[in-house]
């Protein structure tokens, strides 16, 4: 539970990762979980995914998520360890409404969502998570 | 049974009531008890049917009747900074920026016996980049996220305090840094992380004025520390990578007033400036002006620094200089009026942000002696102006690998190598990195009897990747990001660079394994203190650079140390605590976790 809160800002900070965490991982997550996978639409489509790559790159990386796994409040989103991402629509719901007490703003409405999914696309064509078996 | 009760900050929280009916009431009498100061707080929301309702933590101790010396921080007292050993009035020291102390008791032969007097915590996670003030026996410190205490210099009793409620929304490119405080009169001065810019009552830490800067929302925030000269409060704002177009303000000191306001983009497409940017991309061009500026009072000019460009590493869409990004401004201080400027890195695409320390200087040019402005900048070269008309009269490679520029031409300008650009898939090794070379989250110094600018500097190269840059206010606006591959295979190291000012070349360097992203105070002793990202208070010989003391602190070292001397007794203070993200981002990742602690060291006389 320890990274689900980035960085918590400061104070309150062990109260606050608690309620945040507990907030998203129950409520916001629960929710985001419903509803289609928009991503889907375009994993398999290189050209979808090198936009979503772009993107990343232009607006997710450099001072926030890293492409190695490098310590940091941002998680590295081509991991496991992706509590507020479990699933595409957990990690869609996350960059639309962001973190609240961390850096992560809320992208809706800034982002279109087609290429939000496509950002999703991306990270998942890429991640190094593999799956236990 | 749950109850709910609210924090300062507005966060929901559940525990147990049983917990929360022993625990909340009784701690909160004890802390507003007769031996305490007094605490602000404001009464808890109402809360539901059913619910107890706890009052907040407390936000503010201050102190009545009030501590410090009953004298106000006068003009005269400023203009002099450092020369009284007992004061530290400025972020850099004085005017000039020089962060040298007269202090003369601390040389090669007694630093050995510098001891720990006292330390404090801050209590907060993030990069600890302030620089202490010092004045009447009161420190003036401010930490991560915008706390301020008064700590006595002598023991490091906590005097007063003052905590920022900040929202839960910032837009923080680089971490919840701030740099200090200015002090004159009888305030003291913070800019915050949500874009204000408070006084405070400098003896009881109460707030005498509370100005919004901007809206933090609009990618707005304050990392620095503000600048006073005269009746005005200077103070620039950071949103590089929000594209938030930066300016520098100016504040009636006793009012909180807005006196000017100086924008480092155009705000009008009819400005000539405009035309050094492609179409209307200035309106998200960025060049915020987040470090502290330098004032030489011989011109009565004040000069601030830019940054970069917006969006950082994709310059498609801003084809031109992208004037005023980069660059150093000379302005009247009394009315903002620009009087020269000079860019340092014209349509930089690599996040050179111009805004490394200045140093005011009188350097031997051509058998002349010149007033001069000297700056190891983030773009690897040393530079120096003219500080009467921003002239150019020279730029040398600091930095041990550099390769973006080919050279600077006559006219200061640099010979940019094509190959440097960020591209979708780089394979050109560019330096430095985009951090630096030296950065203007800490500071360096200057010993004036020496000649000698001592900047601590990274050392590492990336692969710039260029990507899709969308623009909406506040959010993130960068363009493309570093490949950190040094950085990543453990290549990445430090260097202490002395450069002589009348030649632009390093006299020494003091190499470290990691990159040094920590503060420099030099001393008439001869003596210089930093830090390191290993966590160690370090004193070095002023004249080789040899190492000759260190102490482990622990957390990395990314602050602005002092030295300042009461009753006879030196005083060394240096700030430990690093952030992991940005450290990890210029190859200084380690396990050593985050946490502020100031560590006072003395030496008996």
């Amino acid at each position: 539970m320890s990274k689900i809160a980035w960085f918590p800002l400061a104070g309150v900070a062990v109260m606050a990762s608690i309620g945040m965490a507990a907030g998203l991982a129950l409520g916001g997550g629960a929710k985001a979980q419903e509803g289609p996978d928009g991503a889907q639409a375009y994993i398999g489509s290189p050209a979808d995914v090198a936009r979503g790559r772009a993107l990343f790159v232009g607006t997710c990386g450099a001072y926030c998520h890293k492409m190695t796994d490098a310590h940091g409040d941002a998680p590295f989103l081509f991991g496991c360890d992706l509590p507020l991402a479990r699933t595409d629509q957990m990690m869609f719901h996350t960059i639309t409404h962001g973190v609240p007490g961390t850096r992560m703003v809320a992208f809706g409405g800034a982002i279109p969502d087609d290429d939000i999914w496509r950002i999703v696309a991306y990270l998942k064509t890429n991640s190094q998570c593999k799956p236990v078996r | 049974m749950v109850v709910s009760f609210s924090t300062a900050r507005g966060f929901a929280v559940s525990v147990a009531a049983l917990a929360l009916a022993a625990a909340g009431p009784s701690a909160a009498e004890t802390a507003a008890g007769s031996a305490a100061p007094p605490i602000e707080g404001s009464s808890a929301p109402a809360a539901g049917a059913g619910a107890v309702t706890l009052p907040p933590p407390p936000t503010a101790w201050y102190a009545d009747p009030g501590v410090g010396a009953a004298a106000p921080v006068a003009p005269e007292m400023l203009a002099k900074g450092t020369e009284d050993p007992a004061r530290w009035l400025h972020y850099g020291g004085g005017y000039r920026n020089y962060r040298y102390s007269p202090v003369s008791s601390l040389t090669p032969a007694s630093v050995p016996r510098l001891h720990a007097a006292w330390s404090a915590p801050t209590g907060t996670t993030g990069q600890f980049e302030g620089s202490p003030i010092v004045y009447g026996g009161v420190m003036y410190l401010t930490t991560s996220y915008d706390r301020l205490f008064a700590l006595d210099a002598k023991t490091g009793r906590f005097l007063w305090r003052y905590d920022v409620k900040l929202p839960d929304d910032l837009r923080l490119c680089c971490g919840p840094a701030n740099r200090g405080v200015a002090i004159a009169g009888d305030h003291v001065f913070m800019a915050t992380l949500d874009a204000h810019l408070i006084a405070f009552d400098r003896r009881t830490g109460r707030v005498a004025w509370n100005t919004k800067i901007a809206d933090y929302k609009d990618g707005y925030s304050v990392t620095s520390a503000p600048l006073v000269v005269g009746s005005l409060v200077y103070t620039g704002v950071a949103g590089g990578e929000f594209g938030a177009p930066g300016f520098i303000d100016a504040y009636d000191a006793a009012t909180g007033k807005l006196a000017w306001r100086i924008n480092t983009v155009p705000t009008d497409a009819a400005d000539p400036v405009a035309r050094t940017w492609a179409g209307d991309s200035w309106k998200s061009g960025g060049a915020p002006a987040w470090t502290t500026g330098a004032y030489d009072a011989g011109t009565d000019t004040l000069f601030w620094t830019v940054g970069n460009p917006s969006p950082d590493w994709n310059g498609d869409k801003r084809a031109g200089d992208n004037l005023y990004s980069d660059s150093v401004l000379a302005l009247d201080p009394h009315t903002g009026r620009m009087k020269w400027h000079f860019q340092f890195t014209p349509h930089d695409t690599w996040d050179y942000d111009g805004n490394t320390q200045l140093f005011l200087v009188d350097a031997m040019v051509g058998g002349k002696r010149v007033k001069a402005i000297a700056q190891p900048n983030r773009n690897g070269y040393f530079y120096l102006l003219d500080r009467g008309d921003g002239h150019f009269l020279r730029a040398t490679p600091y930095v041990e690998q550099l390769t973006w520029a080919k050279g600077v031409d006559a006219q200061g300008r640099p010979i940019v190598d094509p190959a440097a650009a960020p591209q979708e898939n780089p394979t050109a090794r560019v330096c430095p990195s985009n951090l630096g070379g030296m950065n203007g989250s800490w500071s360096g110094a200057y010993d004036p009897r020496q000649g000698l600018v001592f900047a601590p500097s990274i050392e590492a190269c990336q692969l710039y990747v260029k990507g899709i840059a969308v623009y909406v206010k506040g959010i993130p606006f960068m363009g493309g990001m570093p490949n950190t591959v040094d950085a990543d295979a453990g290549k990445a190291y430090g260097l202490l660079s002395a450069i002589d000012v009348n030649t632009g070349q390093v006299k020494w360097r003091y190499h470290d394994p990691r990159p040094m992203m920590s503060g420099v105070v030099a001393t008439a002793g001869g003596v210089l203190f930093t830090s390191t990202m290993e966590g160690e208070a370090i004193a070095l010989d002023q004249a080789t650079g040899r190492r000759l003391w260190s102490f482990r602190m622990g957390g990395s070292g990314r602050g602005q140390p002092i030295v300042y001397q009461l009753d006879g007794k030196a005083y060394v203070a240096v700030p430990s605590g690093g952030w992991s993200s940005l450290d990890a981002l210029a190859g200084a990742g380690s396990m050593q976790p985050e946490g502020g602690h100031l560590f006072v060291f003395s030496l008996d006389p």
